[in-house]
């Protein structure tokens, strides 16, 4: 009988420094890992715990190879950013569910992401854009507290040469000394100058929970369909497969029942945002 | 043999103890048994020949989860030495919690391993009550204090034990049940019950549940759970809970509870994983990195095991999370009573 708390080596190949909380792990399995892109897995550092992350890198990447992005928030991520190349790391997953990539086909796809929130959104993108020809649009609303919080500096140049996708940026503030000439302001703002028709576009958001409330409340404003809002929820979770309980959310679990929730699914469980 | 609902066999209750002392180099065998310090409650208790083997009238104040599924238990590697066990004495409510366990954790894609392997390892022999706790209620839940085989499939008891006089009557529950009634008989003579046997029993059965009615008449038994829920009782949930501590004992004592938590104790380049029961009435328990909690208030995480029991697990498993041992009204120091809890929101 298979184990599902069975554990992968994971080599750390390379540690990106993305911001002054976040870093980026690329790892090396000792064996290949499946996944599908919404997907998450249990990154554990031998000894001191785990915690849930969904991946950074394409599904389509060599399956022995996966991205991390990990912002430094907690007990297990502090001591994860000491981590560095050639130190080991354990990985066991992937948990919970895909994004339904069927029902985006043919379609345009807004994603919305501030801060960390856009490691599981780059796993998306980097899966849309290997099939690009699928999809109608992409159009990427991404922001971050300040310039320097930003994640993936050096690869938007990358994405806004690619014909279908339409990327916009803001930061919530420029301190002293840092130079910005997007967007100021929260995430949201950069909502009012998408040019897609709504009424049958996709939206998938991630960030943390108060940008993932006001973002839900400002995509249905302008005109997406509840049913069509992806919800990336971010619960805390031990076992990854519906065992311990903690992500319970009314009727529903984070993680195998998610961790991506259409917003007519859990609008009427309680504290949602929370 | 075949399997048959109808309870057919009797064995002497001083036979059985032979039995015990047959077999207990081949089982660990676990009975209820007082203790020492406290003569009120029944603890589980590896069987010892210079213990007085006296059949438990009722339930243990050790739910039945904690041979199941242990305080702390290593999951990763699995260790696959286990031995084969005999568990008498469970009553009808812990056989109803583990039909709750049973559904979270092995009848989804996941299986807890551990779980599964006591599961396979462990016979269970079941008991009828005899006599009720004050915070006994499994008839609020439609739960007879007696277990019984109510389909062809295998119950989960492997055999169950109704005390008639000095003797036992057995029903079999399932394929195990039958190898056991093998083993029983080469060390006990096994003898069929008669009709009046029977007849015997049912006045018992009838006695019994007279008792716990008696217990909980000023309790509904047709209760409405989904009010518990309603969005204006934060007040009522904030006065119930004042007394509260917060010390997790009704979910630690629960045998329907099952959340865990899991630490990672790799070493020496070796993975190692450890689960250990949570609880969700402690702060923090389901608090993230960034400090978002969803129940940051006392008066939330204590609705919550209510939700839990009477809402979630339904929804979850089409059964209710509360089996009616009323362990937690037992040990609560506040001295809350889930019975009036729930009454009360009926009432409104």
């Amino acid at each position: 009988m298979d184990n599902p708390y069975e554990v992968l080596k994971a080599d750390v190949l390379n540690v990106i420094e993305e911001s002054p909380q976040i870093k980026t792990f690329q790892l090396k399995l000792e064996k290949p890992l499946e996944f599908q892109t919404g997907q998450f897995v249990e990154l554990s550092l031998p000894g001191i715990g785990e915690a849930p992350f969904t991946p950074s890198s394409s599904h389509y990447q060599d399956p022995t190879k996966m991205d991390v992005t990990i912002m430094n928030a907690g007990f297990v991520t502090n001591k994860l950013h000491q981590v560095k190349a050639g130190d080991i790391l354990g990985i066991r997953g992937p948990y919970g569910k895909g994004y339904p990539l069927d029902k985006f086909k043919g379609k345009d796809i807004l994603l919305l992401g501030g801060g960390v929130g856009l490691a599981p959104l780059r796993c998306l993108l980097l899966t849309l854009i290997h099939d690009i020809d699928d999809y109608k649009s992409i159009t990427l609303c991404f922001g971050a507290r300040t310039p320097q919080d930003l994640i993936y500096k050096d690869q938007f140049a990358d994405w806004r040469k690619i014909n279908k996708i339409q990327l916009s940026r803001s930061v919530d503030e420029i301190p002293k000394g840092e130079k910005w000439d997007e967007k100021v302001g929260v995430v949201t703002v950069l909502l009012d100058d998408i040019k897609i028709d709504t009424k049958d576009a996709v939206a998938v958001a991630c960030g943390p929970p108060i940008m993932m409330k006001f973002g839900t409340y400002a995509l249905i404003d302008k005109g997406f369909k509840e049913e069509n809002i992806y919800l990336s929820m971010e619960k805390k979770m031990y076992c990854g497969f519906g065992q311990c309980r903690h992500c319970v959310m009314g009727k529903y679990y984070a993680c195998k029942d998610g961790p991506v929730f259409t917003y007519d699914t859990i609008k009427n469980e309680e504290k949602i945002w929370e | 043999m075949n399997i048959s609902p109808k309870n057919t066999l009797l064995v002497r209750v001083a036979d059985l103890v032979k039995f015990f002392e047959n077999v207990k180099n081949d089982f660990d065998i676990f009975i209820p048994y007082t203790s020492n310090s406290d003569n009120d409650n029944l603890f589980y208790k590896k069987f010892r020949e210079n213990l007085d083997f006296v059949p438990n009238k009722f339930r243990t104040i050790d739910p039945i989860k904690t041979l199941f599924y242990f305080t702390s238990e290593k999951i990763l590697p699995i260790s696959n030495k286990k031995r084969k066990r005999i568990i008498f004495g469970v009553k009808n409510c812990d056989i109803q919690a583990l039909k709750v366990l049973d559904s979270a954790l092995l009848e989804d894609n996941f299986v807890e391993p551990n779980y599964k392997m006591w599961r396979e390892k462990s016979y269970i022999i079941s008991s009828d009550c005899t006599d009720i706790l004050p915070s006994c209620h499994c008839n609020l839940f439609d739960i007879n204090p007696y277990p019984t085989k109510d389909s062809d499939k295998d119950a989960i008891f492997d055999l169950n034990f109704s005390p008639i006089d000095d003797k036992f009557l057995i029903t079999i529950g399932s394929k195990k049940g039958e190898e056991l009634v093998e083993l029983l008989k080469k060390y006990c003579s096994v003898s069929n019950a008669s009709a009046k046997d029977n007849d015997k029993l049912e006045s018992q059965y009838a006695e019994i549940r007279k008792k716990l009615t008696d217990n909980n008449s000023e309790y509904s038994s047709n209760r409405k759970y989904e009010v518990i829920a309603k969005g204006d009782s934060e007040k009522k949930w904030k006065e119930i809970s004042e007394e509260c501590v917060e010390c997790g004992a009704c979910t630690n004592i629960c045998p329907t509870c099952y959340c865990i938590i899991v630490n990672d104790e790799s070493e020496n380049g070796k993975f190692k994983k450890v689960r250990t029961w949570d609880s969700c009435q402690l702060n923090g328990y389901a608090k993230v990195a960034g400090g978002a909690s969803p129940r940051e208030k006392l008066w939330e995480r204590f609705r919550n095991r209510y939700q839990c029991k009477f809402i979630l697990m339904n929804q979850n498993f089409s059964k209710l999370g509360c089996t009616g041992c009323g362990r937690c009204i037992s040990t609560c120091s506040a001295e809350i009573d889930k019975r009036e809890v729930i009454q009360s929101f009926q009432e409104v």
